[in-house]
C-alpha cells in the first residue's frame, strides 16, 4: 500500500478503484433459481451507477438521508453504496424493524429515500409518506404481492433505474465526479443502537470511520485476499458494516448472499467460507447439531467421533493455553483428522474456515474446546458502534474466558487507539478513527465523553496480559462491595452455570458485605450419575448435594472461575442449596431466571453462615409438594470454602 | 365480479346431466365462470362437486348438455386437448411422483410445453438446451412465488402434506393455465397451511388474472376469499350467488342441517 499516492478515501472510491484494477474478478455472488449467479467487480460498478443516476432523477442530494430495509442482497449493498457515491447517508433498519421503529427513523434521519425489499417491508412505509413530506421515493425489487399497488412516489427496481438507461458519456462523467468528490470524512452511516434506554441514536459514522476499523480487522487476522464470506449478519449492526461491507470492498472478498435468510447453514457449506461470524447461540446450535447426530449414530461411530475428538483436543490444546501436547498425539492426529475431524468440519461447512469470529456474549470454554478439537478456533470480537473495533484474540492462541487482545494498531484512516480502566472498572478509549457523536443529539454525545475520553461503559478487567481484556458487564450493573471493589454478579454466574456440575447459582454480595459468596444449585442428574461412577453413595438430593465428595468437586469449579477474577471479587464461601430452585415455589420465574430478592431472603440463614464463617448450619424451609401439601424441608447444610491456596494450586 | 364479465363467460356448461348406471350425479348443472372470477363450489359429502370439476377438466363425459371454453365446445375433447386449451386442474389428496424431486415433479407440469424430442434431447441438440433453460426458469420462477426454494431439490415424497399441495398447485400453475381448477386444495391441512395458501390463491389471481375454481368444505376460507359461491346438493344447484347471500339461503341451510325446507 506504501507505493500508492493515497488509498481510496471513501467506499464508492474503493468500488471504483476495484473495478478498474480487477473488473473481471468477482466480487458478489447471490443465489437465485438454485444457482450461484456472480457479479464482477465492474457489474457491480454499473449497477451502482444506474441506481446513483437514478437517485439523482429522484431528486436525491449530497448530505440527505436513504433507508434500507432489507433480507441481506447484492442488491442491499449496491443501494448503499449507490446513496454513498452522490454523498447521501444511509441507514439500514432490521428486517423486522416495526412500523413505529420505522417511523422514528424516518422522521429522526430526515429520510427522503427508501429501498424496501418486498410488500412486507414496503407495507411499514407507505403509510409513512403521508405524515412525512419529506419521503417521496419509495423503491422495491420484489415484485411479489405488490402487482395492484399505485402510489406516487412507489416505483420497482426497474421503473427506478429506467431513467439511467443507456448510460451515456455525459452520466459516467458525472457519475465518476462525484465519486472524486467525496471525502473520508463525510457521513457514510448512521448507525442506530438498539435503545434499550430511550430512544434510539443514530450513531454518525464516516467513510473513515469504516475503512480503519475494516483495515484493522484485516490486520489483526491476517485475512487472506479473496476470502470466501456469506453476508447475513443485520447491515444495521457495525459489524456486517466493517466486514461485510468495508472489508469486502479493500481486501477485496468475494461475498455471498444466501437464497433466503433460512438457507444460511446450507450456503456456508456450499460456499466452504474461509470467514464466518457467528454469535454465541449460532455456535452453541452448531455444537448441539453434532451431539444430537452422534446420538443416532451407531454405538461403534459413536467411540470412533469420541476418540478423534479427544485427539483433536489435546492436540489442539494449546490453542487454549499453554500445555505441550504429548508426543503420540502428533502421530495420532492426521488419522483422527482424517477419520473424524475433517467430515465433522465439512459437516459444518467448516472445511475451509481459517477465521471464526463470534461476539456479542459469552461462549461457553466447552464449546470453544470442542471448535478448537476440529481445528476450529473461535475468537471473540469486542466492539461498540461508536467508537469501533476494541479487542479481537489475534495470534494463533485464543482464551474463552477473555475478550481478545487490544487492537492498538494504526491504517491509513486512524491512528492507534489509546485506553485506560477508569476508577470505577469502566472501559475509557481515545485515538483511533473517534467517536463522531449522536446524530442530532449533541447533549447525548457530550455524555458519553470524558474530557477527550470516549467512556464505552463497559466495565472490563485484564487477562494473563495487560492488553488481553476480560468483558464483566455493563458499569451501571456492576455490584460493589464494602472495601469499594466492584464486581458483577451476571459475569459470575454465567461463568459457573459453564460448568456441567452447576444447574443454578445465586451470588451474594453488597456494600454492607466485605466478600463474595454463593448459593449454588447443582445439577443432580450430573452429580448422580457422576457419584455412580465414583463409587459414592446418596439417597436424595438433599442427601448428595451435602456429600464432602460434592462439596470439593463444586468447590474446585468455582476456584476455576475465581482464576478469572480480581482478588476482590473471589468467592471465598459457598453453600449447595438442599433443594433445587422451582419456578412453582417463586423461586425462579418461569423462564428460569433467578429471583434474586425472594431467594436472598428466603435462605437468609445460609447467607449468615457463610458471612459468619460457620462450617456448618441448620435449614428449615416451607415447601410445597407437586400434590398441593405443605411440609417444611429439614437440612444441615455444610459451608464450603475456596481456600487461597486451592487458587493458586490451580 | 361485474355484470359484464358475466355476460361473456370464459367457461360455460349448460344442463350437465352425468349418470352413473342409474346413479344420477349431476342433474341439469349449469354453471358460468367469469374472467378473473374466484368461484367457490360448495356442497354435502356426494353432491358432485368433484363429478362437476371432471366434467369440466375433460376426465368424465357427460351424459347430456355441453361445456363450453373460450367459446369452443370441449365436452368430447380428450383430457390433454382440455389441458391444452388452457385448463389446469389440482386433485383430491395428491397425484405426484413421489420418488422425483419438487423441482422435477413442477417441470412435468411444464410436459405440454416442450417441443423437443426424445432424440434431440437425448443428443442435446442446443435449442433442446436453450428450451431446458427456459422451462428451469419457469419453474424456479413457481418455486419461489410458493415459497418452495429450500424444497427444490427434496424428494415430493419426503415433504409433509400441506408442502405436497403446495407443490400439486405448483405444478398445474407450470401449465401456464388459463383457468385453474382446484378439488379441496386445503383438506387436511392445519390452520397455518390454509392461511398460506389461501393467500397464494389470492396472489395467483392478483398476478396472473385467471380465473380460480375451488371445491372447498372449509366455510371460512370460502367466505372468505370467494367471489361467488355455487352450491350443489344431490347433483342438482341449489344456490349461486355472493357469500353472504349464500349464508341467509334457507335451501342452502337445509341442505348442510338436513331439514325438510
Amino acid at each position: 500500500m506504501s507505493a500508492d499516492p493515497l488509498p481510496p478515501q471513501t467506499l464508492p472510491q474503493w468500488l471504483v478503484h476495484n473495478a478498474a484494477v480487477r473488473p473481471d474478478e468477482v466480487a458478489q455472488r447471490h443465489k437465485r433459481d438454485g444457482i450461484w449467479q456472480e457479479f464482477s467487480w465492474a457489474d457491480v460498478r454499473d449497477e451502482v451507477r444506474e441506481l446513483a443516476l437514478g437517485l439523482r432523477a429522484r431528486g436525491v442530494q449530497r448530505g440527505q438521508t436513504v433507508v434500507l430495509m432489507s433480507e441481506n442482497r447484492p442488491e442491499l449493498y449496491w443501494a448503499e453504496w449507490a446513496a454513498q457515491a452522490i454523498g447521501a447517508k444511509v441507514v439500514a433498519l432490521y428486517p423486522d424493524a416495526t412500523e413505529t421503529e420505522v417511523d422514528y427513523v424516518v422522521q429522526d434521519a430526515q429520510a427522503v429515500c427508501v429501498f424496501a425489499e418486498d410488500q412486507e417491508q414496503v407495507d411499514k412505509v407507505l403509510p409513512l409518506m403521508s405524515r412525512h413530506t419529506g419521503l417521496h421515493t419509495v423503491v422495491w425489487w420484489e415484485s411479489g404481492g405488490l402487482w395492484t399497488y399505485r402510489q406516487e412516489g412507489l416505483l420497482g427496481w426497474d421503473a427506478f433505474k429506467a431513467p439511467a438507461r443507456p448510460v451515456d458519456a455525459e452520466a459516467a462523467a458525472w457519475f465518476e465526479q462525484v465519486i472524486a468528490e467525496g471525502q473520508s470524512q463525510d457521513i457514510a452511516l448512521l448507525l442506530y443502537t438498539s435503545g434499550t434506554t430511550g430512544a434510539p441514536k443514530g450513531v454518525i459514522t464516516t467513510h473513515a470511520s469504516l475503512l480503519h476499523n475494516a483495515d484493522l480487522i484485516a490486520q489483526s487476522v491476517q485475512l487472506p485476499q479473496g476470502c470466501e464470506y456469506l453476508s447475513y449478519i443485520p447491515l444495521s449492526w457495525a459489524t456486517e458494516q466493517w466486514v461485510g461491507v468495508t472489508l469486502g470492498l479493500i481486501r477485496p472478498m468475494k461475498v455471498s448472499f444466501a437464497e433466503r435468510p433460512d438457507q444460511i447453514q446450507e450456503a456456508i457449506r456450499e460456499l466452504a467460507c474461509e470467514m464466518v461470524f457467528f454469535g454465541p447461540r449460532q455456535w452453541e446450535s452448531l455444537a448441539a447439531r453434532v451431539h444430537t447426530r452422534m446420538l443416532d449414530a451407531s454405538p461403534w461411530r459413536q467411540r470412533v467421533v469420541d476418540w478423534g475428538l479427544r485427539i483433536g483436543r489435546l492436540a489442539r490444546a494449546e490453542q487454549m493455553d499453554t500445555t505441550q501436547r504429548p508426543w503420540w498425539v502428533r502421530v495420532l492426529l492426521p488419522l483422527a483428522d482424517a477419520l473424524v475431524l475433517r467430515p465433522l468440519r465439512d459437516q459444518l461447512g467448516l472445511q475451509r474456515a481459517k477465521i471464526a469470529f463470534t461476539g456479542g456474549a459469552a461462549v461457553a470454554p466447552d464449546i470453544f474446546r470442542l471448535f478448537a478439537a476440529m481445528g476450529v478456533m473461535l475468537r471473540n470480537v469486542y466492539g461498540c458502534s461508536e467508537f469501533g473495533l476494541v479487542t479481537v484474540h489475534q495470534g494463533k492462541q485464543a482464551n474463552p474466558e477473555t475478550i481478545g487482545q487490544l487492537v492498538l494498531l494504526a491504517s491509513a484512516w486512524g491512528e492507534p487507539m489509546q485506553w485506560r480502566l477508569a476508577p470505577a472498572g469502566g472501559l475509557e478509549l481515545r485515538g483511533g478513527a473517534g467517536f463522531a457523536g449522536y446524530w442530532g443529539k449533541p447533549e447525548k454525545s457530550a455524555e458519553k465523553m470524558n474530557g477527550e475520553w470516549f467512556q464505552t461503559g463497559d466495565a472490563v478487567g485484564q487477562g494473563p496480559t495487560e492488553t488481553e481484556l476480560i468483558y464483566f458487564d455493563r458499569v451501571e450493573h456492576m455490584s460493589s462491595l464494602q472495601g469499594g471493589h466492584t464486581f458483577s454478579k451476571q459475569f459470575i454466574e454465567v461463568r459457573l452455570r459453564f460448568s456441567p456440575y452447576i444447574r443454578e447459582v445465586l451470588v451474594v454480595g453488597n456494600p454492607s458485605r466485605e466478600r463474595v459468596t454463593a448459593l449454588v444449585n447443582i445439577d443432580g442428574d450430573v452429580f448422580g450419575r457422576w457419584a455412580e461412577r465414583k463409587g459414592v453413595s446418596f439417597t436424595t438430593f438433599t442427601d448428595l448435594s451435602q456429600r464432602p465428595e460434592v462439596l470439593a468437586q463444586v468447590a474446585s469449579e468455582i476456584a476455576q472461575v475465581n482464576r478469572t477474577l480480581p482478588e476482590a471479587a473471589h468467592i471465598t464461601h459457598f453453600v449447595n442449596l438442599p433443594k433445587e430452585l422451582d419456578a412453582d415455589e417463586g423461586e425462579l420465574t418461569r423462564t428460569r431466571k433467578l429471583k434474586r430478592d425472594f431467594i436472598e431472603q428466603r435462605y437468609g440463614g445460609l447467607i449468615e453462615a457463610m458471612y459468619a464463617d460457620q462450617t456448618q448450619t441448620a435449614i428449615e424451609i416451607p415447601i410445597r409438594y407437586q400434590d398441593g401439601r405443605s411440609g417444611v424441608l429439614r437440612a444441615d447444610v455444610t459451608v464450603g470454602r475456596i481456600s487461597a491456596q486451592r487458587i493458586s494450586e490451580n | 365480479m361485474t355484470e359484464a364479465q358475466r355476460h361473456s363467460p370464459m367457461l360455460e356448461a349448460r344442463d350437465i346431466t352425468l349418470k352413473f348406471g342409474g346413479v344420477t350425479a349431476l342433474a341439469n348443472v349449469s354453471i358460468d365462470i367469469g374472467h378473473q372470477e374466484l368461484v367457490a363450489l360448495i356442497g354435502p359429502n356426494g353432491a358432485g362437486k368433484s363429478s362437476l370439476l371432471n366434467v369440466l377438466s375433460g376426465f368424465y363425459r357427460s351424459s347430456e348438455g355441453d361445456v363450453r371454453f373460450e367459446g369452443q365446445d370441449i365436452g368430447r375433447w380428450p383430457v390433454h386437448r382440455v389441458a391444452q386449451a388452457g385448463l389446469a386442474r389440482t386433485f383430491q389428496g395428491t397425484h405426484l411422483l413421489p420418488h422425483m424431486s419438487v423441482l422435477d415433479n413442477i417441470l412435468v407440469g411444464r410436459y405440454m410445453h416442450m417441443k423437443s424430442s426424445l432424440t434431440t434431447a437425448f443428443f442435446y441438440y442446443p435449442f433442446a438446451h436453450r428450451e431446458e433453460l427456459a422451462h428451469r426458469a419457469v419453474a424456479e420462477e413457481i418455486l419461489g412465488f410458493l415459497e418452495l426454494e429450500h424444497l427444490r431439490h427434496h424428494p415430493v415424497g419426503t415433504l409433509g402434506y400441506g408442502m405436497r399441495k403446495r407443490v400439486d398447485l405448483g405444478r398445474a400453475l407450470a401449465m401456464e393455465p388459463r383457468m385453474l381448477l382446484l378439488d379441496e386444495p386445503m383438506a387436511g391441512m392445519n390452520v397455518e397451511e390454509k392461511e398460506d395458501l389461501a393467500r397464494f390463491i389470492l396472489d395467483i389471481r392478483e398476478s396472473r388474472q385467471i380465473p380460480v375454481v375451488l371445491v372447498e368444505h372449509d366455510m371460512g376460507v370460502v367466505m372468505d376469499i370467494a367471489d361467488r359461491v355455487i352450491v350443489l346438493n344431490f347433483g342438482r344447484k341449489i344456490a349461486d350467488a355472493s357469500p353472504a347471500d349464500v349464508q341467509q339461503d334457507e335451501q342452502v341451510i337445509a341442505a348442510y342441517l338436513g331439514v325438510h325446507a
